[in-house]
């Protein structure tokens, strides 16, 4: 039976004094075969003025069976005997939360009517979509697939509540090996650049890749099921990988070979090395120092380096004049200082910091580009992310799969803090950035000493949807995030998740059932909570259009580490295919390797038109050392004088 | 196969004068399984006004019918009575819901010619119908007329479980013969006399006899699933309470 105004009657909301309806939550019942389950959306009235959109939580069945005993004296104790030839009644009882009152006020209990499929005008006016969906303001964000009852309904957020400025950030759980944190993500971000208006600004997106190759293969097509297609059909959605990804990564401690799984020689090429020198670490020293070093003379004297020294010119008391702009410069600064006292004899303050002071600030600060060898340079070149030029529907990837945590969290609190100070003065070149930064748990976690890190990703998830900076964040374990890090995203998703995690205090708004469910959710569903829907909704996303981590590396095989020299080859040649081996290896036979990588750099920084031109000329001219021939036979000598002073 | 049964309830409104106005209910229902499901096949309700009208005036008599129920005429008693009065009147509902149950009963049967029929109670107010050979069976729970004595009495009254009597006439006076025997659903040692002991009746027909086995065993099948929520659950088949818990449903306000 249908209704003219609304989908098919599936059941009939029921109120007793025990189990009345209420304005939040009422009961139904259905025939035995029903379409609907737990997440289906419903809605209650259909000619009546009033009408009530509701999500399915629970769902019971019972018999009039009053107890198992009378089922065992029916059988007469055996278990395998015949059920009788009249099968017993069985209701289906449902537990619904309102999601909509219409119209809005006043506020009552559910009428006992009519309980009718939801159509796809209804999903909308139950999500609330409908304030967002048409019209000039229309900013919808497809992120999945209502479907119920045979009905495929898009379910979209709200861009103002996903992007900024009402509320902001994403945050998404579910168990590690299923894929569907980081493909969620992945087809979010086609579905913002897609559907994201234009005159609600200029995005693009900042992905951490943190383990293996997940985010490898971004430009990549992937395959898709025609149930994926579909999919994408009802979403309007183009099925097509990024159209603008740039690599980032790291080199190895090597200084030539990239650290990154996208490593396979059709692919590198695009991969841009990501190389710091002093000047860009030296302001986030709190992340590479540790508490007991930074105490307040330290911290006074790196303050000190900063402002007077970095980048200056700067004279010291014993004639040398110094220009710090790498840890080799600095290195040179620190010799002269305590050469310096050590000549004076006085050997403890130096323009009031003592020595001990400075020693130990050498010690950590060369210690740095050790540490974090492959991302910070001694000799002060740098390979960065475009600040100020970035583009609007792009997604830059910093691999930082294969860094140590320390080069790991400055690469992340670098890029961040630099992604918010161009933000605040307007100049990255786009007006949103969606950082994505998986296993939160490790980088804010609920427990254990404060972090710059923490305080960082707290400081964006409070204040980052003012200035157009948006988080988009996954982790196994919600409860292990740090709770304001987690409670500031605007819009929570959820996909299969752990029973002990479910156990936790944090999930105790969601009935058993949705519990269940969310255990037992299949590849490729999600729940998602988000500021208009006032129930969490389920929702099916399909397969990201780009091509998976795990299939990318099958593809697109790692390449292995090669030696220096062969390794220079394989970067040139990506940037150029043509260029002999031997123009090479004569070019950079008996150079320093320290030459030769900074002009492997600047090279592949400029991506020039000629690129073996470009690497020579930056490379420069060798300095030989050149053997002077013998004195010439002929020549004649100093012909002989008095000398007037010969004893 | 299908069940029928039916319900009566009766109220009285109030009187006019001394003579009750008695509001009378009746309702009977067929349930027909298929796939082990029971759907409604038949269903019939009535609610009237039961009274006495030869004791009301026609000024009277026009008030009643403007409240807009049927009326309904029952016998009085020769003098005013306030509790005889009310018991002729539910003598007539009990009547009407006898009639309601044979129509539908007839119906059903003419209807599905080849379905058997199973009638909670006696099958004897069904009449001309009997006559035809339908496959229609009653099933009698109360025992407070016995229509057995002596050795024979003793020997139905102790039938071990699954076991019956041999078919017998039964007299019904002016109404249709039928031919009946008793059968134990359940064991009775523990229990009283009558505990599982049911009274089948069937057409007086020479049918009946060659099935009477064949009837009692599938009555036997019957006992799964329990009709445990009512007390006569060991005499009770649990479609048959179906169509009771069904009519009880529908007549709302009146339960």
């Amino acid at each position: 039976m249908t209704s003219h105004d609304g989908g098919a009657i599936i059941g009939r909301v029921v109120a007793t004094e025990a189990l009345p309806a209420g304005p939040h939550e009422f009961h139904f019942w259905t025939a035995l075969e029903t379409p609907i389950g737990i997440g289906a959306i419903v809605r209650v009235g259909g000619d009546e003025p009033r009408a009530v959109y509701a999500v399915v939580v629970d769902g019971r069945a019972y018999s009039d069976l009053q107890t198992p005993l009378h089922e065992v004296v029916a059988s007469e104790g055996d278990p395998a005997s015949e059920r009788g030839p009249t099968r017993r009644v069985e209701v289906r009882l449902w537990k619904a939360a309102v999601l909509r009152h219409q119209p809005d006020e006043p506020v009552q209990p559910v009428p006992l009517a009519a309980v009718r499929l939801a159509t796809r005008d209804d999903v909308a006016v139950a999500l609330r979509m409908d304030t967002y969906l048409a019209g000039d303001g229309a900013r919808g964000i497809p992120i999945g697939v209502y479907r119920s009852g045979g009905l495929a309904a898009a379910v979209s957020l709200d861009a103002d509540f996903l992007l900024g400025p009402e509320s902001a950030h994403l945050n998404i759980s579910g168990v590690s090996g299923l894929a569907t944190k980081t493909s969620a993500v992945e087809f979010l971000l086609a579905s913002i650049f897609q559907h994201l208006p234009e005159r609600q600004g200029t995005v693009a997106a900042v992905c951490f890749n943190v383990k293996g190759p997940d985010l490898g293969f971004l430009d990549q097509p992937g395959e898709l099921t025609e149930a994926d297609r579909e999919l994408y059909r009802v979403l309007r959605i183009d099925p097509r990988p990024f159209d603008r990804v740039r690599y980032f990564a790291p080199f190895k401690p090597d200084g030539v070979n990239l650290n990154t799984l996208r490593s396979h020689p059709d692919l590198v090429g695009t991969v841009q090395p990501l190389v710091w020198g002093l000047r860009e670490v030296l302001g986030y020293h709190e992340v590479l120092l540790n508490r007991d070093d930074l105490d307040a003379k330290a911290d006074a004297f790196l303050d000190f380096l900063d402002d007077r020294v970095l980048d200056r010119e700067f004279r010291d008391e014993w004639g040398g004049v110094h220009r710090v702009q790498s840890f080799a410069d600095l290195e040179r600064l620190f010799r002269a200082i305590f050469d310096g006292l050590e000549q004076a004899g006085r050997a403890d303050i130096w323009r009031t910091h003592h020595i001990a002071t400075i020693r130990k600030v050498r010690n950590r600060l060369l210690n740095i580009s050790t540490r974090c060898k492959g991302l910070v340079t001694d000799d002060g070149s740098v390979s960065d992310l475009p600040f100020g030029a970035f583009e609007d529907r792009a997604v830059y990837v910093v691999d930082v799969a294969g860094m140590d945590q320390v080069a790991q969290d400055l690469a992340f609190t670098r890029i961040v803090s630099m992604l918010r100070e161009h933000l605040e003065r307007r100049e990255l070149g786009v007006e949103h950035v969606v950082v994505f930064v998986d296993e939160l748990n490790k980088y804010a976690p609920a427990d254990g000493p404060e972090t710059y890190v923490r305080k960082m990703l707290l400081d964006i998830s409070e204040r980052g949807r003012y200035l157009g900076l948006v988080l988009f964040a996954a982790q196994q374990f919600r409860s292990q995030v740090q709770r304001r890090v987690v409670g500031n995203a605007g819009t929570q998703v959820f996909g299969r998740m752990d029973m002990d995690e479910l156990a936790t205090p944090g999930y105790q708004v969601l009935s058993p059932a949705t519990k269940i469910k969310l255990a037992t959710l299949p590849k490729g569903e999600l729940m998602v909570r988000h500021p208009h829907f006032t129930q969490p909704v389920f929702v099916r996303f399909p397969r990201p259009p780009v091509l998976s981590g795990a299939e990318g590396v099958k593809r697109f095989p790692p390449a292995v580490d090669v030696p220096f020299e062969a390794a220079v080859l394989r970067q040139l040649r990506a940037l150029d295919r043509r260029i002999p081996a031997a123009r090479v290896t004569d070019a950079i036979a008996g150079r320093r390797e320290d030459d030769v990588r900074r002009a492997l750099l600047a090279t592949r920084r400029s991506r020039p038109e000629d690129t073996l031109a470009y690497f020579l000329a930056a490379l420069g001219p060798a300095i030989a050392r050149e053997r002077l021939a013998a004195p010439a036979a002929s020549s004649s000598p100093l012909r002989s004088v008095d000398d007037p002073y010969a004893p | 196969m299908a069940f029928l049964d039916g319900i009566q309830r009766y109220a009285v409104e109030g009187r006019i004068g001394l003579v009750p106005v008695v509001r009378g209910y009746v309702a009977a229902a067929v349930l027909e399984r298929g796939a082990g499901g029971l759907r409604p096949e038949g269903v019939v309700a009535e609610e009237f006004v039961v009274v006495p009208l030869a004791r009301l005036d026609s000024a009277q008599r026009r008030a009643l019918t403007d409240a807009g129920l049927p009326l309904v005429d029952c016998a009085a008693s020769e003098r005013a009575h306030p509790i005889l009065d009310v018991q002729l009147a539910a003598k007539v509902v009990e009547r009407r819901r006898a009639e309601v149950e044979a129509a539908l009963a007839d119906r059903y049967v003419r209807a599905r010619p080849d379905g058997w029929l199973v009638v909670d109670g006696s099958i004897a107010d069904l009449g001309t119908l009997l006559g035809d050979g339908p496959r229609v069976l009653g099933l009698i729970k109360s025992h407070e007329t016995q229509f057995l004595d002596g050795a024979d009495l003793e020997i139905a009254l102790t039938l071990p479980v699954g076991h019956r009597t041999s078919v017998f006439s039964r007299s019904t006076g002016q109404r249709a013969p039928v031919y009946t025997w008793y059968l134990r659903l359940w064991p009775w040692e523990d229990h009283e006399l009558l505990h599982g002991l049911v009274r089948v009746e069937r057409p007086a027909l020479p049918e009946t006899v060659r099935e009477a086995t064949s009837v009692s065993r599938w009555l036997l099948a019957e006992r799964a699933p329990l009709a445990a929520r009512d007390a006569r659950w060991d005499r009770l088949l649990y479609p048959v309470q179906q169509v009771e818990t069904f009519l009880r449903a529908q007549a709302g306000g009146w339960w």
